[in-house]
């Protein structure tokens, strides 16, 4: 591997590899090639800028403090991803947030608890990031998202936001490769019906 | 053409882009039924707006931060490949002048064991005459040590003791802190993982 390899059009193979050989530059282009992807995918599952940018550098600290242990005939990125949704999965489930409906909890019993539940997407928008991802949650789309089961709604990202085959998500994740063709199904159908009222 | 309408796994293959002989009958269907043609164009319009999610981006200080938490380690491996490149000289000539000057040690280095292979007696002799001299700087060199250690009878048993012996003894010691080294650095990997 030569040593003047230019990182920033590297195959991400090579790149992993001068990370092993203990190249800090390379840690660095591994984290900035997948920031946004990891925190993207992790923010629309937990929903909260500050917590996923936490979860995200659990999920690449994880991964670059365990790059020995890193298997090339699996894709580093299937692996960040398979590592990043885990600690998303865990946090929902740690917090018993899988009711992350912007509308509230639908476990709610009264009205009053439903909007004491609900997400107010509006508030503490400090920077412009916030205004913008309040501007994106607002969106018909990312409501419906939202409301998806975590299980549905990490599938239905990797497929149609990260572009992967149905193989490469069963494997990021861990499921049968028919679960997953059912998991993006079941969210398409669930997408088609709660944006239905658009066309109207 | 098929007389029915398009089913759910159906409208899913052809929003994945699948072609082949199952698919040619759905498409063929989709001309002849609006209603289907009609469910497929509102599937692919859902799936085109979760295209068209942007992505988001964490704050500046994100890769800092994730770095400062990181542990960059430089195997032995490379580092030792890496100290043998530094030490090539960069300069054509110089790598010359050591290339024939390391030839030249060698060679001498050959010759010097071809003519002790010849010669075992002298070997014998000039191998004894080593070892005991050896002993005799180590001894003098660790007798505080061996004498805190072990005891003054230890030192003496040394000092009188063939240099088999010796050797013995002193890789009985090595094996002893080798064993020692390695249990604790298992001990230490094992509450480091429970750590974490």
């Amino acid at each position: 591997m030569p040593a003047f390899l230019d990182l920033t059009n590297a195959p991400d193979a090579d790149v992993v590899t001068l990370a092993q050989q203990g190249r800090e530059d390379a840690f660095r282009e591994l984290v900035r090639r997948y920031e946004r992807p990891v925190f993207t995918l992790i923010f629309r599952m937990v929903r909260d800028t500050a917590t996923a940018e936490d979860l995200s550098q659990d999920a690449f600290i994880k991964v670059l403090n365990n790059i020995d242990k890193y298997r090339p005939e699996f894709k580093f990125s299937s692996w960040l991803f398979k590592i990043a949704n885990n600690i998303a999965i865990d946090f929902l489930r740690r917090r018993q947030l899988n009711t992350i409906s912007i509308d509230g909890s639908p476990h709610a019993a009264t009205a009053a608890e439903a909007e004491a539940s609900a997400f107010d997407i509006d508030a503490g928008g400090e920077n412009a990031l916030d205004a913008m991802a309040a501007k994106e949650l607002g969106s018909a789309i990312e409501r419906a998202i939202g409301a998806l089961r975590p299980e549905y709604r990490a599938c239905i990202m990797l497929r149609h936001v990260e572009g992967r085959s149905y193989e490469e998500i069963a494997a990021t994740l861990d499921l049968p490769l028919g679960t997953v063709k059912t998991y993006i199904h079941r969210a398409r159908s669930q997408l088609r019906e709660a944006l239905e009222h658009l066309r109207e | 053409m098929q007389h029915r309408h398009l089913l759910p796994d159906e409208i899913d293959q052809l929003l994945d882009g699948e072609s082949g002989v199952d698919v040619a009958p759905l498409l063929a269907h989709l001309e002849a039924c609006p209603d289907c043609a009609q469910k497929l164009a509102d599937a692919r319009l859902v799936c085109e707006s979760i295209e068209q999610l942007q992505h988001f981006a964490p704050s500046p200080r994100f890769t800092a931060s994730v770095m400062a938490q990181v542990q960059v380690v430089e195997p032995w491996h490379v580092a030792l490949t890496n100290t043998a490149h530094r030490l090539v000289p960069a300069s054509r000539r110089v790598r010359a002048v050591m290339f024939a000057s390391g030839s030249l040690l060698a060679i001498g280095l050959s010759a010097g064991v071809v003519w002790l292979l010849t010669r075992p007696d002298m070997a014998l002799y000039a191998a004894g005459l080593a070892a005991g001299r050896a002993r005799r700087v180590l001894l003098d060199a660790t007798g505080t040590v061996i004498t805190d250690a072990f005891g003054q009878p230890a030192l003496d048993a040394l000092r009188s003791g063939s240099v088999s012996r010796v050797a013995l003894g002193g890789a009985l010691v090595l094996t002893a802190v080798g064993l020692a080294t390695v249990s604790l650095r298992a001990a230490a990997t094992s509450a480091r993982r429970a750590r974490e």
